[in-house]
């Protein structure tokens, strides 16, 4: 009993002896909250058009800690910046807006986008031009070569990446929609066993031929859903029709160019449906609104 | 008994110990105290130089530049660079702000003629695809005084001094004396391959790297030897100043100053040191050709049964890809491939137009060529064959007019620019050229 009274004191002793006074001034730590500086132009527009009606931000400025610490990358042009944001409003928010509703677009959107200026060169001599991860951060490279009709120095290459682009953003909104709401397992059933971590491999002609949309479409059924939405999106329905149309020849697995076709109808048929049954969107109707609205930057 | 005697004695010591509360700081604020009175006093040092500041930049290929920064107190900063003769004479304005990281730094935000430097795009640069010219634009401030302020590259290391601009420094910036010292970028309008210091009596085949910043001087010495000497170089408000000096006899050149552009003559006016006078203009023919360089190059590709490969064809009079084979559809590059094949014992070379077709590439068209003749003063001639494969007729006129520059009678000089590099230039008037790249 007097030993418990003891240790009981001892540990009074030690709380009261822990209670030190003020932990000092911490009204003022820099960089709480994130950078600041003075406010210019883009930084209100971004907040006019995007972050005020989408909750969505977009960082331009440098941040290494955003980034890849072992490749070589600068800050956009300020003078790409709202060109670019604003393209991204017109061809993605404001089609999904039309089609799906204002509340659908502030409750699913990826909410923060890291635009940096110059591309991301990876070891094999390639570049990246976009990333994303966990449905909410989006990274786009080469804003500096971002250029759309009526920009000097456009040349009709440069649709390339203003596709690549889309095609980026399309594909992890994709993402965002399938992780609420999963598609039907008969997905799945279309293409088993093709799935490959070999992908990389794999030209986008032979991923057709095996009645994938794009060799990346290989690597995994989510990501076969998503290149789906996004590809199909981005190339407009004449544009998809003509990619499954001009599919010919056997594949290396064995896939005749009927059987590719066939597979690639079955997997917009399922997309159509995810697109109307559990989001209640017209896909076509988006489809067309979408790749219109990419045809206005770029022809 | 032991036990309560042991806890007592424990007792009292952390009653001792705990109540030693003598908290006595070495510093009379708290770190974040100090971190911002730290920014804010070196942010009051760089928006505080009314003339701005002047730096030099090295950066980690060996290239030096200079910058001349202006700081305002809203995050926004103003700069000349002499990267260019744009960069010299515009001034351009982007952000930056200073950010407590490990160390207080100073970050340059959005693009600048900085970050030109920085680019990982070879063609911005001149530097390799994926690192540039391995320079910075995000540095940890090391140490800040009235004058100058000392800065550290965070991800190259490129080390840089801002020095506090006087009037004068300022005033060279926007009155434009950087842009007319970059006036050597106009020695690029010579329409002649090989380019000629005449000082005098003698005269030096010069080649200057733009992108790199060195110089080379190629000159016959008094025993009629040929000489060669390469240095660096950087530029000041007074023109090019070399590394290292240059030395013939008893000239020596440690700066080169742009007199002026004499467009009517395409030659640009020099003085050397400041004092001497002399010109640079355009040669048809080298000091002395490199007279192995055809047979070595031909030889290389053969040798291993591969190419060589251009991408943009043939510049001729100053107008790059003069035939427009970079305009044709789906145009990857030109192949010269020595002894590509044999036809009624001939053994020819081809002078082959690739395409990329689906995923891969395949050699359209092109023309055959006999067996090269190299001459003894340093030539090679080319006589044309034959046309393998059918040219469009939307081809027609590149490829002819490609093949009849080739089977030019005077033939070609080829100048090693690299260890896998030449440059093919023809041997009539000096005005045409192609680069071929293994």
């Amino acid at each position: 009993m007097k030993i418990t009274a003891t240790l009981f004191i001892l540990m009074l002793l030690l709380v009261v002896a822990c209670d030190k006074d003020e932990p000092g001034n911490v009204d003022n730590i820099p960089g709480l909250g994130g950078d600041t500086w003075e406010p210019g132009p883009i930084d209100v527009w971004i907040n006019d058009s995007l972050t005020a009606p989408y909750n969505i931000s977009a960082k331009y400025k440098w941040d290494q800690g955003e980034l890849d610490f072992n490749r070589t990358l600068t800050p956009p042009r300020e003078e790409k910046i709202i060109p670019v944001l604003s393209a991204i409003k017109k061809v993605w928010i404001s089609n999904y807006v039309a089609v799906a509703g204002e509340l659908f677009m502030k409750q699913y959107s990826p909410k923060f986008f890291v635009l940096v200026g110059s591309a991301s060169y990876n070891p094999d001599g390639t570049i990246t031009l976009g990333t994303a991860e966990g449905g909410r951060r989006i990274l786009l490279y080469v804003l500096n070569d971002f250029r759309i009709k009526g920009m000097p120095g456009y040349v009709p290459s440069d649709s390339f990446n203003v596709k690549e682009m889309f095609h980026t953003i399309e594909h992890e909104f994709g993402h965002i929609l399938h992780q609420h709401v999963l598609y039907t397992p008969d997905f799945k059933r279309i293409s088993t066993g093709m799935y490959t971590s070999n992908w990389n491999n794999v030209s986008d002609a032979q991923a057709n031929q095996d009645g994938f949309i794009s060799a990346y479409a290989m690597s995994a059924p989510d990501e076969d859903f998503v290149e789906m939405i996004s590809i199909m999106l981005v190339e407009g329905r004449s544009g998809f029709n003509n990619l499954v149309d001009g599919i010919t020849g056997t594949s290396p697995n064995g896939t005749t160019a009927a059987e590719a076709k066939e597979k690639l109808r079955q997997k917009e048929a399922i997309v159509v449906g995810y697109f109307k049954d559990v989001w209640n969107i017209d896909f076509y109707n988006l489809q067309t609104r979408t790749r219109n609205s990419i045809n206005t930057l770029i022809k | 008994m032991m036990n309560r005697t042991l806890l007592y004695t424990l007792a009292v010591l952390l009653l001792l110990l705990g109540c030693s509360k003598e908290d006595d700081p070495v510093f009379d604020q708290t770190p974040d105290e100090r971190i911002n009175e730290t920014l804010a006093q070196y942010q009051a040092a760089l928006s505080g130089a009314a003339n701005g500041w002047n730096a030099r930049v090295v950066t980690g290929t060996g290239g030096i530049f200079n910058f001349h920064f202006r700081f305002n107190a809203a995050n926004r900063v103003t700069m000349y660079a002499d990267i260019d003769t744009i960069t010299a004479g515009t001034a351009r304005e982007s952000s930056y702000r200073l950010k407590a990281l490990q160390q207080p730094s100073l970050i340059f935000d959005t693009y600048s003629y900085l970050h030109m430097l920085a680019d990982p795009d070879g063609s911005v640069n001149g530097g390799n695809d994926g690192e540039g010219l391995q320079s910075d634009f995000e540095f940890a401030i090391d140490s800040v005084t009235a004058d100058s302020i000392l800065l550290t590259g965070r991800f190259n290391g490129t080390r840089v001094t801002l020095y506090r601009s006087s009037d004068a420094d300022a005033a060279a910036w926007q009155n434009g004396n950087w842009r007319n010292a970059l006036a050597f970028q106009y020695i690029g309008y010579i329409p002649e391959y090989f380019k000629r210091l005449a000082l005098g009596s003698s005269s030096y085949d010069i080649r200057i790297n733009q992108q790199r910043r060195t110089i080379t001087f190629m000159w016959l010495d008094a025993g009629n030897n040929l000489r060669s000497f390469t240095t660096s170089y950087y530029f000041s408000s007074e023109g090019m100043v070399l590394v290292n000096p240059f030395t013939d006899g008893n000239r020596t050149i440690t700066s080169l100053s742009s007199e002026g552009w004499d467009a009517a003559n395409a030659m640009l006016r020099v003085r050397t040191n400041g004092g001497t006078a002399g010109t640079i203009s355009g040669a048809i023919a080298p000091a002395r050709p490199d007279r192995e360089a055809p047979a070595r190059w031909w030889q290389f590709a053969a040798s291993q049964d591969s190419y060589w490969i251009s991408f943009n064809g043939f510049r001729v009079n100053g107008v790059d890809d003069a035939f427009h084979v970079r305009d044709l559809p789906a145009f990857a590059f030109l192949v010269f491939w020595p002894a590509f094949g044999t036809q009624s014992g001939v053994t020819y070379d081809l002078l082959g137009f690739v395409f990329v077709e689906g995923s891969s590439l395949t050699i359209g068209y092109g023309a055959a060529w006999r067996p090269p003749v190299f001459t003894a003063d340093g030539r090679v001639l080319f006589q044309l064959y034959g046309t393998l494969g059918t040219v469009p007729p939307g081809a027609a006129a590149a490829f002819n007019n490609t093949n009849a520059l080739m089977s030019d009678p005077d033939g070609f000089y080829l100048v090693q620019t690299g260890e896998l590099t030449y440059d093919m230039v023809s041997a009539k008037d000096a005005r045409s050229w192609i680069t071929w790249e293994y």
